[in-house]
């Protein structure tokens, strides 16, 4: 694979970096705001790096959602910009947004007011 | 004449990496520079796909600086405790190296690899546009879009690998 050598040849790295900054956990206590339990919805956004079936797998795998549905909502992503892949409460939603963003993908949520 | 072989195939319950020393060696070092980068303070560019926002609403910014600011250094932890788990398995200098993998580090390497590949994709600044195929040979940064197309070969044949179960 020589292109592959001349990627390793050619490829400039990123610099090094300084040296690891220790890293300060600061959880202050809050004054909790009750809310309603509005229900939640957890959205994916089209974005022009990751892999189509990459995306197709991470919802395969968090979701349990068959080839099909996985795919179904990946297209919906690529093609329409963006497709709600879960809802619920707001705990629940804020949990499959960081699992979403553990996979590297861009998901947010909203209230689903709609 | 025999049909290649891909470069991440399922064998039962675990995977076959047949990739060549050089590939190996190349992907553990971009792997390291992955590590040293999250090592970076928050804030740096270059990272910014690996945290991105969970509230996109202006109206909900309060609950977004919350959950970063409690959220952040799980997904730290957790992008950390992934390479740790792949990364012994692309030192080349390893003389008890074994090329096969366990489903669980399967999907630690798949998602280390994409990580990587977030942010090699954020410095190219690709867009939807780009076609990295397309690329003249005498451009100035060619040889980092290979680079990036090697990965994408790679994580897709690991995909297909795992989806193959």
């Amino acid at each position: 694979m020589t292109w592959v050598r001349f990627a390793l040849a050619s490829a400039r790295m990123w610099p090094m970096p300084s040296a690891p900054s220790p890293i300060v956990v600061d959880r202050p206590e809050t004054d909790e705001v009750v809310e309603p339990d509005t229900p939640w919805i957890v959205l994916v956004w089209n974005d022009p790096i990751n892999l189509m079936s990459y995306v197709t797998y991470v919802f395969q795998k968090l979701f349990g959602y068959s080839i099909e549905k996985a795919t179904e909502l990946m297209l919906d992503v690529h093609q329409k910009g963006r497709a709600v892949v879960a809802n619920g409460t707001r705990e629940k939603a804020e949990l499959d947004v960081f699992r979403l963003h553990e996979h590297g993908l861009w998901a947010t949520m909203q209230r689903d007011d709609a | 004449m025999a049909k290649p072989r891909p470069p991440i195939e399922r064998l039962g319950a675990s995977f076959r990496i047949n990739l060549d020393e050089e590939e190996r060696e190349l992907i553990g070092r971009l792997m390291g520079e992955l590590r040293e980068l999250l090592a970076e303070p928050s804030g740096d560019d270059r990272l910014r796909r690996l945290f991105p926002a969970a509230y996109h609403a202006e109206a909900d910014r309060a609950k977004d600086e919350e959950y970063q600011r409690l959220m952040r250094d799980e997904l730290l932890a957790s992008r950390l405790t992934g390479l740790d788990t792949v990364e012994a398995f692309f030192d080349t200098s390893d003389p008890d190296w074994d090329e096969s993998l366990t489903e669980g580090q399967m999907t630690a390497f798949v998602q280390a690899l994409n990580g990587v590949r977030l942010v090699l994709g954020t410095i190219l600044d690709i867009s939807e546009e780009h076609d990295v195929d397309d690329m003249d040979d005498d451009h100035p940064l060619v040889g980092e879009f290979q680079l990036y197309n090697f990965l994408s070969w790679v994580l897709d044949w690991s995909i297909r690998a795992l989806q193959a179960g």
